[in-house]
């Protein structure tokens, strides 16, 4: 039985489909079988972002539907056999998710793999509850600006009412990964910092990346960022994706720039 | 030059009587005279030649017919006091009546809570709050009675009790009794907030530091 996490953000825009695509690929190179669903339906781009725009035939509202078995729809990377997605609808939109059948959906795909991903639409909608129903764990990828935190800190909230876990006297673990830090700007406080934020959002912290031009093209591609091991960000997802298996991966401080780490060393031997 | 009054005041003891008959009242105060030679007599009514004499001879110092300031009667004072008595006791009975009405109240409605305000939560509280968490900015509190908050508050704050607690708060949107606080007002520890002849009086209530529910 595996582990099904919900990617979620309320905002749009902070990195949430990039973040899953990179886990999702991350913890396939951990080696363990993992599938990454698209759950924003109407909307999908986590295919594009993994390079597999090209190979879908069949959504997972199909599959929700019957109209074709789950097998059939499943698509395996080429970059790591690992790693499988299923795609989300482009041509329905999200009022044809049902709770019943996402709970079947999610648990037959539980049987198969070690790692459920689920990629959250934006927003606090139907879309968004439905993926986090029956989520045991929740990603909250957050940018280090006001909005974009309490969007998060409202999506929390309804993961905090609305999630089966909750409503049968469970816990839902929820990990924070603040994405697309400037040391510069964290620095000279232009940026918040992320100790503040964990203190407003009062969840554990999985992990922080620094801001990357590399990232974008890497989306455009289809090759996630992850896997260029010279990139900044990529080291981060690879890092996260470790904890994520269960190793004991430090906390790298990314809230330092090299030149003030730099003038730190020199400070010594003047 | 201006005019000193010397002065002084003396309690005198005063005996009034009324002369109904000669012989008996000079019988009376040859009786009593040691116990009246330091009384002032007083004589309501006639005073005769005869008695008058008598009471030189006597060097008893008489006035006739004055009317002196007096002093109630002992009854007429025990039956004012009492009534004031009633009075104070059935105040302090209504005032007894109200509090007890209003300390119930306090108790039967304290609601504590040590849980993260997160945005969009609206939490309505009927009577008092004790919250030792934050509120998060796009959350709204509201109460209708007094309200403590031991963290920080980004959100929002509608308070309709007597009075608030809070600490510095500058990203906060607090109305109290439908008057927007100064946040800049409340210091780096717990304000005690309340209205006083229709103004905010904000004062901080903590000397020293405290670290609540770490």
């Amino acid at each position: 039985m595996g582990i099904v996490i919900a990617v979620i953000s309320g905002k749009g825009g902070v990195g949430k489909t990039t973040a899953t695509a990179n886990l999702g690929l991350g913890i396939a190179m951990n080696d363990k079988k993992c599938v990454v669903v698209d759950f924003d339906i109407g909307q999908r781009n986590l295919d594009m972002i993994l390079g597999l725009e090209n190979r879908v035939v069949y959504d997972m509202v199909q599959v929700m539907e019957g109209e074709a078995n789950l097998k059939q729809a499943l698509i395996k990377s080429k970059v790591n056999e690992n790693l499988h997605f299923l795609a989300a609808s482009q041509t329905k939109d999200k009022s044809v998710l049902d709770s019943k059948k996402v709970q079947k959906l999610v648990s037959d795909l539980k049987e198969q793999f070690d790692f459920v991903i689920l990629d959250a639409p934006a927003g606090i909608e139907s879309g968004y509850e439905h993926t986090i129903e029956f989520a045991d764990a929740a990603i909250v990828v957050v940018n280090p600006e006001v909005s974009s935190i309490r969007d998060a800190d409202r999506a929390i909230g309804i993961l905090d009412s609305k999630s089966h876990k909750v409503k049968n006297g469970e816990d839902v673990a929820k990990y924070l990964i603040i994405n697309r830090i400037v040391a510069d700007m964290v620095e000279s406080g232009e940026m918040l910092k992320s100790d503040d934020i964990l203190e407003i959002l009062n969840i554990k912290l999985l992990g922080k990346i620094p801001e990357d031009k590399g990232v974008i093209d890497a989306s455009n591609q289809g090759k996630p960022v992850i896997l260029d091991k010279k990139s900044i960000a990529g080291q981060a997802y690879m890092r996260i994706s470790g904890r994520l298996c269960g190793q004991k991966v430090d906390m790298k401080n990314i809230e330092v720039s090299d030149s003030s780490l730099f003038k730190k060393i020199a400070g010594i031997f003047r | 030059m201006g005019a000193s009054v010397h002065s002084n005041q003396y309690s005198v003891k005063v005996f009034e009587t009324t002369v109904y008959d000669e012989s008996k009242f000079i019988e009376f105060f040859d009786a009593n005279y040691t116990l009246f030679k330091d009384y002032l007599i007083l004589i309501q009514g006639e005073l005769s030649e005869k008695i008058k004499e008598y009471l030189i001879q006597k060097r008893l110092k008489y006035l006739h017919n004055i009317d002196l300031p007096k002093g109630r009667s002992r009854k007429a004072l025990e039956k004012e006091l009492k009534v004031k008595e009633v009075e104070v006791a059935v105040s302090q009975q209504i005032a007894e009546a109200e509090l007890s009405k209003l300390t119930n109240k306090l108790q039967n409605n304290l609601t504590v809570l040590d849980e993260m305000i997160r945005s969009g939560r609206e939490l309505n509280i009927d009577g008092d709050l004790l919250l030792l968490n934050r509120v998060n900015s796009g959350a709204t509190i509201t109460t209708s009675g007094n309200l403590i908050i031991t963290k920080v508050v980004d959100g929002s704050i509608r308070c309709h009790g007597n009075f608030m607690m809070l600490t510095a708060s500058p990203k906060a949107n607090i109305v109290f009794q439908n008057v927007e606080v100064d946040n800049d007002l409340l210091e780096d520890r717990l304000n005690r907030v309340e209205l006083k002849n229709g103004e905010i009086i904000i004062t901080p209530v903590l000397k020293k530091e405290i670290n609540w529910a770490s």
